[in-house]
């Protein structure tokens, strides 16, 4: 934005033409203008309108004491749950930051170019940011961010299968001339393919930027050098932490309201959360689920909304089980599952039905594709036809609240359509050991910003986290070319083959989107985010 | 008296061995061993890196060589991966691995790191255990002298009016579980919608919205009379029952002895009967059960402390279980045995001073 010569994206002004003719909602448009680079100010003007401005009218000062589980701090790229990273975004910031109005912002980055097909991206780096021991920001570290997060010989990288363009094949690493640093303040990536997920990865909450002192694998809460606002002063797993705020850091936003924000973790049971709220021992809490959503309303606590393509998925895994081998079965599985009334069941219709094909309608590439019916009647035929009339089914799934309740409602629905269905829930501790392996069982997905970030990672047979054993050659390279296309208009076409094979494999049952929400006490400033990311620097206290 | 002492000190060390021995097996089983990598690593660990986890932090190798180690009479694992890391047991992040000790187990007196709570067990196990002896110390307080009163009171007059109240109000209690109990008491006098609480607040008898807290979390801190009752009670009520059952059978043994009946044919008041006669013979059953009341506690505090969120040693235990952190519930088992066969020596011991007639040898 302060460079006057920046071209802007070629796509943009298109889009906005899109958004003018009504073929594209303006979520959608700021998230894919976004995308490309053109800054949120920016894209509003397109738009012929003013970017909202948070209001500011809240004090500065006071402490936030908010609900929430304290798991043990962990190298962030390899965080595997969003409260890790909830701690750890006291001090630790990331270069993109991804909005809850579905649009990016450039946080250590200032802003960002891509090429037409998404193979270059020109990264250009905020200045005036300095890290709290008094060292400048530059492409140096964004430089250092890429080796780190390309490095897939770490367990448990979280960040390795992101940008597979920029990995060297054999080495499985960084690529030489990948990241290339043009100067001090620019850095560009030279992808071997085209990704049009390169900004979303970079949002994403394993991405935090940590200093070049950091020791690879340890807790970053022990020797706490970022570019943040606050500090940790505790970090008790399964107690509490608390962040204070930086006294002797001048941070590039300025100054942020809240003195402390204290994580205090009660266990998981969301009862606790009501009588919590109810005897004034919280401010707010992390997420509030199910029936509990109206129970804390009814205490006078403000609901905070959060439009999200976050979903529970129960597959059928083809290479685990002979049981679903079968197209045809499991068509007809599918088939015999109204989402209507599992949202209903499941989920107290706190969300919107979904098309069995993981792809949302708040995703800029959503293609629509014609409806699905309902064929209760089909499914005792087709299991007839396969020998399974007489076999038990197992469908597996964690015992929480609204996970099971939604997995009861599927089982419950296929019982009626003449299935032999066992239900078998387990806890959290056991479940997630073999998630991937289970022959029939449910997965929640959080929120991504693109659909086929979800896709690519659960359904082409390479992805890291297939837990279907889908492996469809058509599917497999349309999502090569849907990758390729920076444009989501054009991406679009290959999504409709995308979400139409998807959909007529029949390994998944996804009947709902979920909204999320929390609440908070009144006088409390915060927001609910689509992926539970909790943007410290906007939270504040009325006085 | 000494060479009781020292057979109760080896039988004490023999039951931990073997205990200890016990849980690092089962911790070491193929399936926890992958639990605990997944949690250590990621959720979403491939099987691949989950066995090269497993190889290269220690897991892998004979169980028993494994056991050696963390008694430390086999030296402990190192190991150098790929890129050239070293680490090993015995060694602390970056440090050099020429300069380590060989041997790094209990008998060195180190108790290894917790994977949970990422910091040296010992400390995790005196912090919780501090929390917890908090607790127990409130709930002896609370719940000796209130049994003691109860088994005295129905235990002197058998058959009477009052025997038959109290009887009834123990055997009520001590028949419910802390898990009901503890889930009556929070409805009843900590939630913001049920009970009593909003009853209280529309009256503006109570400044809050509830009466006492439903966690005790804030008591790690502070201990007050509103975070700390709930808990207490959940525990003593249960322990108050049984102990008043036990005074009270033996208080009415007693009261049918000659020697009462002389004392009250000789003209001593019922009251001095009581205490001067009756007490001190009657109080040698309940001395006994209150000791076992210590070992029973510890493992009464798991539900009590999960359902209240106070995080003392049992909800340490839950957690360790939970996320099978091998050396933390070595640790704890071994406490446990600790606390266990110290109580009933002291009991024995005890013994000996309220029945002279009973000898340790």
């Amino acid at each position: 934005m302060t460079e006057p010569t920046r071209k802007l994206h070629p796509a943009a002004p298109m889009l906005a033409a899109e958004v003018r003719a009504g073929k594209l909602s303006r979520r959608e448009f700021l998230t894919r203008a976004t995308a490309l680079g053109v800054t949120t100010p920016l894209a509003y003007g397109l738009l012929g309108l003013e970017a909202p401005v948070q209001a500011q009218a809240a004090a500065t000062g006071g402490i936030l004491r908010v609900g929430m589980e304290v798991k043990a701090q962990k190298d962030p790229r390899t965080a595997d749950w969003p409260h890790i990273s909830n701690v750890y975004r006291g001090w630790l910031e990331y270069l993109v930051q991804y909005n809850a109005d579905g649009s990016f912002e450039g946080r250590l980055l200032e802003s960002w170019e891509a090429n037409a097909d998404a193979t270059q991206y020109t990264l250009k780096v905020r200045p005036g940011v300095t890290w709290n021991n008094g060292d400048a920001f530059t492409a140096d570290d964004v430089v250092r961010m890429f080796t780190r997060w390309t490095d897939a010989s770490v367990e448990g990288n979280a960040m390795a299968s992101r940008f597979l363009g920029l990995v060297d094949e054999t080495t499985k690493a960084l690529r030489d001339g990948a990241v290339v640093k043009v100067d001090d303040m620019t850095v560009q990536l030279n992808m071997s393919m085209s990704d049009v997920a390169v900004v979303a990865n970079l949002a994403d909450y394993p991405a935090a930027v940590v200093h070049s002192s950091y020791v690879d694998g340890s807790d970053p809460s022990a020797n706490p050098i970022g570019t943040g606002p606050y500090l940790p002063r505790e970090v008790s797993v399964g107690q509490r932490a608390i962040l204070v705020r930086n006294a002797d850091h001048a941070w590039w936003g300025g100054t942020v309201p809240l003195d402390e924000i204290h994580y205090i973790d009660f266990g998981t049971d969301p009862a606790a959360m009501v009588a919590l709220a109810g005897s004034d021992e919280i401010d707010c809490n992390y997420e509030s689920t199910g029936e509990f959503i109206d129970v804390l309303d009814g205490l006078g606590w403000n609901k905070l909304e959060a439009v999200t393509a976050s979903t529970i998925v129960m597959r059928m895994n083809s290479a685990n089980s002979d049981l679903y081998k079968d197209k045809a079965v499991r068509q007809a599985i599918q088939r015999a599952v109204d989402p209507a009334v599992v949202l209903e069941l499941g989920y107290n219709n706190l969300g919107t039905t979904a098309e069995n094909h993981h792809a949302c309608p708040v995703h800029p590439e959503y293609a629509e594709i014609p409806k699905q019916t309902v064929d209760v009647a089909g499914l005792k035929p087709a299991l007839e036809a396969a020998g399974l009339a007489e076999t038990e089914f197992e469908l597996i799934s964690l015992d929480d609240g609204w996970e099971a309740a939604s997995t009861d409602a599927v089982a419950a629905q296929l019982r009626d359509a003449g299935m032999n269905v066992k239900r078998t829930v387990m806890p959290g501790s056991t479940f997630w050991n073999d998630w991937q392996k289970y022959p029939f069982s449910s997965t929640t997905w959080n929120h991504r910003p693109l659909a086929v970030q979800n896709m690519s990672l659960a359904y082409t047979s390479t992805g890291s986290w297939n837990e279907t054993g889908m492996a469809n050659a058509d599917f497999d390279a349309a999502m090569g070319r849907a990758l390729a296309l920076a444009d989501a208009d054009a991406r679009r076409a290959e999504m409709v083959t995308l979400q139409t094979i998807l959909q007529d494999e029949g390994y998944i049952i996804q009947p709902f989107w979920r909204s999320l929400y929390r609440h908070a006490r009144a006088g409390v400033n915060i927001d609910m985010h689509p992926s539970f990311e909790h943007h410290h620097y906007k939270w504040s206290l009325s006085a | 008296m000494l060479a009781f002492l020292l057979r109760r000190v080896g039988v004490m060390l023999l039951t931990a061995l073997a205990l200890s021995f016990i849980v690092f097996c089962l911790t070491n089983l193929a399936p926890n061993l992958e639990k605990l990598a997944r949690t250590e690593g990621s959720v979403r660990m491939s099987d691949e890196a989950v066995a090269s986890w497993i190889e290269n932090n220690g897991h892998g190798g004979s169980m028993v060589m494994r056991y050696g180690q963390w008694l430390g009479v086999v030296p402990g694992w190192v190991r150098t991966d790929d890129k050239g890391v070293t680490r090993g047991r015995c060694l602390a992040e970056g440090a050099d691995p020429a300069s380590a000790p060989r041997f790094c187990g209990i008998l060195q007196g180190d108790w290894g790191t917790s994977t949970v709570f990422r910091e040296p067990v010992i400390d995790t196990i005196s912090d919780k255990l501090a929390s917890t002896g908090w607790l127990m110390l409130w709930v002896m307080l609370v719940m000796v002298p209130v049994s003691l009163i109860i088994g005295v009171l129905s235990g002197m007059r058998e058959g009477s009016r009052t025997d038959r109240v109290l009887s009834t109000f123990s055997i009520a209690t001590t028949a419910t579980p802390e898990y009901v109990s503890g889930v009556i008491l929070v409805v009843l006098f900590a939630s913001a919608t049920t009970g009593i609480s909003p009853i209280l607040a529309e009256w503006g008898w109570i400044e809050g919205r509830t009466l006492f807290l439903g966690t005790a979390t804030s008591a790690m801190d502070q201990i007050t009379f509103w975070n700390f009752a709930l808990p207490v009670m959940t525990i003593a009520l249960y322990g108050i029952g049984y102990i008043a059952r036990m005074t009270r059978a033996s208080m009415t043994e007693v009261m049918t002895q000659q020697y009462i009946r002389t004392a009250r044919l000789k003209g001593v008041s019922f009251s001095q009967v009581i205490l001067k006669h009756a007490l001190r013979n009657a109080l040698i059953a309940p001395f006994t059960v209150i000791m076992l009341q210590f070992p029973w506690l510890l493992n009464g505090v798991v539900i009590v402390e999960t359902l209240f969120n106070y995080k003392g040693f049992g909800w340490t235990l839950v957690q360790a279980a939970g996320n099978n952190d091998i050396q933390l519930l070595l640790a704890c088992s071994v406490v446990a045995v600790f606390v266990v066969l110290v109580t009933q020596l002291i009991s024995d011991i005890g013994y000996v001073f309220l029945n002279p007639r009973i000898r340790l040898s």
